[in-house]
């Protein structure tokens, strides 16, 4: 991707895993919004957990770095078309608008690389698994370390 | 419907002004408009013209009828109460810096060693690669004072560490990104130098 792309141009990302269950609607949920608001959600009703919602603004280079990561995935090369659907075990999705496109993927729950081993689109699903968990690394590390929580 | 339009306002990536949240709040209230209208309002409008005309989209996300609007929305997400203003926001213990550019082979001892001259770290995340088990590239550092993260900033900003260069910046704002080129028209007008005699 052009230098330029990661200065300019619209940004929006949004990832969401949950399931309906004996607990609730159960699930985590962030979003990196154009103005560099960053939300996080996590709802776990198991044993009377509470919601946690938390919100606070990135500065450009934070967000420049959010952008780098994706990138550099390559996951808007990809489509979802092949992928597990979301079913009754969980549902995942995720939303980008970088440039000019907008992806909206959206898949099972992978439990490990066994399950994108086994699926009918092994790369593009494991590009999807490994971006997944290095922004959910990113986003806990930034929320832990401005909230001091543990995010899960 | 009118809920449509009220979350196309929300989600309006142009605005660049401080945000209206208990205006946000109320409208995130009111019933949601179903997927596909917030979709148009992300990817509709003006904004599109700044990126170069419409969006390719690609996903059953399109397709598929979601509840997302009742999770994210609403007004009643924790945040740190700070001061007005642009600039930094202090962290609830300290003040937090973004290092990027890191080298994938960097040790939390490279970082301390360049980072520790500016004050004590109190937490150090270098964050790893899922995939290949090396650094990711971006490190956070956090410092106790506002000085020290400041002086870290000024200091190791574009410089060299293990042969790569590196930006050292701020991680956490007051308030939302201004963007130069997103100004309403009028604002722009306004801000013209006077006109000489």
């Amino acid at each position: 991707m052009a230098a330029e792309d990661l200065e300019n141009g619209e940004f929006y990302l949004r990832y969401y895993v949950g399931h309906k269950g004996k607990f609730g609607h159960e699930f985590l949920e962030f979003e990196f919004r154009p103005d560099g608001k960053l939300r996080y959600a996590n709802n776990s009703n198991y044993k009377n957990d509470t919601m946690i919602r938390k919100e606070v603004y990135l500065t450009p280079a934070v967000l420049r770095e959010c952008r780098r990561i994706i990138s550099d995935s390559e996951i808007m090369k990809e489509d979802d078309n092949n992928w597990p659907e979301p079913d009754r075990v969980g549902r995942q999705e995720l939303e980008i608008v970088m440039g000019n496109e907008h992806i909206s993927f959206t898949t099972s729950k992978i439990g490990s690389l066994v399950d994108v081993q086994s699926s009918k689109d092994p790369e593009g699903l494991r590009i999807f698994y490994y971006l997944v968990q290095d922004l959910k690394c990113f986003v806990f590390s930034l929320i832990s370390l401005h909230f001091k929580i543990k995010p899960i | 419907m009118a809920s449509a339009d009220v979350e196309a306002v929300d989600f309006e990536p142009e605005e660049d002004d401080l945000m209206d949240e208990d205006g946000a709040a109320e409208a995130d209230a009111s019933p949601r408009a179903p997927f596909p209208k917030l979709k148009s309002a992300i990817t509709g409008g003006a904004s599109s013209s700044l990126s170069g005309g419409p969006k390719k989209t690609k996903g059953r996300g399109f397709r598929e009828e979601s509840d997302r609007n009742t999770r994210l929305a609403g007004s009643d997400f924790d945040s740190l109460k700070s001061a007005d203003g642009p600039g930094p926001q202090r962290s609830i213990e300290g003040w937090i810096i973004l290092v990027t550019g890191v080298h994938e082979e960097a040790q939390e001892d490279d970082l301390q060693n360049a980072f520790g001259e500016f004050g004590e770290i109190k937490n150090l995340h270098l964050n790893l690669d899922r995939r290949t088990g090396f650094v990711k590239g971006y490190a956070l550092i956090e410092y106790e004072s506002f000085e020290e993260a400041e002086k870290a900033i000024s200091a190791m900003d574009g410089a060299e560490l293990l042969t790569q260069i590196i930006n050292v910046d701020w991680a956490f704002s007051h308030g939302p990104i201004r963007r130069k080129n997103a100004r309403p028209a009028r604002e722009r007008r306004s801000r013209s130098p006077r006109r000489r005699y």
